[in-house]
């Protein structure tokens, strides 16, 4: 019964036709992030992200997604800067953080995307969770996960110290679908 | 046990121990602000930048407590061999004081409140926001902040100044009135 729901909640959405793609309209949308720092939340979000959502038979079929680390806003300068450096993003080597799903699959009234993510040049398998909404006739994607940065070696040296920067970082997208 | 309220002659013990204990916190959090505010982002910056927070914080909630106990248990009167302008003067750098002691560290908590960097203190609780992340005012606060504290430092050079004067040329006690170690005076 919920992926009923579900599949009539997308399909309101989405246009039951086959391999129709939509791109990730980054206009209106936001990528945020937040982590402890010295024990209290510390809030940031990536301006540049884009990628496309491919769907099959009225089902999202295939993700493909990336931000530019390089596009960090924390509202501080100095911050900023050290996340692009090599300690963190390494934004020169790995200009892109990538996911692309391998499946995905209806969990009730969400979805859950299981892929490659690819940060920092380090790949690891993840489940991404997400929905589909509606916003002015216009598909909208969006969700929340969290993950431990130091799997992907964001934080070097000094700064895989977990008690003053936290491992955990939660991070939360939302974002308009174009159909292409 | 006298001794812990101000007598007319002297301060009592836990007005002097207010002072030193504030005095200390304040000269060893400025060292820190100072210190941590020119190390390049860094976990030893974010680390005393943390502490200089939470004893800001401390510093503050001292000098309430100090207020409050200062309007339950006045001051000794200053001798009145000093000139009338002398005992204005000290009686407005003191007020200024305890404005400075208020003021300072509030700004600082508006600064870590407007730039995000929330205060978690000593790591044992979350201190609340004052205003919610703007970097304009986190600038503004910044600013306001460093002034504060350059007034503060100057206020105790002119205090210690005066101080030795009374301690050191005219002799005539009031210095003395705040040294836990000499003999009380009585009234």
């Amino acid at each position: 019964m919920p992926r009923f729901v579900a599949f009539l909640f997308l399909s309101a959405a989405l246009p039951v036709a086959a391999n129709e793609c939509y791109s990730v309209d980054p206009a209106g949308g936001s990528v945020t992030f937040e982590l402890k720092q010295a024990g209290s939340l510390f809030r940031g979000a990536f301006r540049r992200f884009g990628g496309q959502f491919c769907v099959a038979q009225g089902r999202v079929a295939q993700i493909d997604v990336w931000l530019e680390p390089a596009s960090v806003e924390t509202g501080l300068p100095e911050i900023d800067a050290a996340l692009k450096a090599v300690e963190f993003f390494d934004v020169a080597k790995h200009p892109r953080i990538k996911f692309a799903s391998e499946s995905v699959q209806a969990r009730g009234d969400r979805q859950v995307a299981r892929g490659m993510l690819e940060v920092r040049g380090t790949r690891r398998s993840a489940d991404v969770p997400f929905r589909l909404g509606e916003s002015g006739g216009k598909p909208v994607v969006s969700g929340t996960f969290t993950l431990d940065r130091l799997d992907y070696g964001v934080g070097t040296g000094e700064w895989s110290e977990t008690r003053w920067l936290g491992a955990e970082v939660k991070v939360e997208f939302s974002a308009g679908l174009s159909r292409r | 046990m006298a001794n812990l309220r101000n007598s007319t002659g002297s301060y009592g013990i836990i007005a002097q121990a207010f002072h030193w204990l504030v005095a200390a916190l304040v000269l060893a959090q400025i060292g820190i602000g100072v210190y941590a505010a020119n190390l390049p982002v860094s976990l030893a910056r974010l680390q005393w930048l943390s502490r200089h927070k939470s004893l800001g914080l401390a510093i503050l909630t001292l000098v309430l407590l100090r207020l409050g106990w200062r309007a339950l248990n006045p001051p000794p009167e200053l001798p009145s061999s000093m000139p009338r302008w002398e005992r204005c003067a000290a009686l407005a750098t003191h007020r200024l004081f305890y404005l400075l002691l208020i003021l300072a560290p509030l700004a600082g908590w508006l600064y870590a409140s407007a730039a995000g960097l929330s205060v978690n203190w000593f790591g044992l609780f979350q201190v609340p926001d004052l205003v919610s992340k703007n970097n304009e005012l986190a600038e503004l606060f910044k600013a306001v902040h460093i002034g504060l504290v350059a007034l503060l430092a100057s206020l105790v050079a002119v205090h210690v100044g005066a101080a030795l004067r009374h301690g050191l040329i005219l002799r005539d006690g009031v210095m003395h009135r705040m040294l836990p170690w000499m003999p009380r005076r009585e009234d």
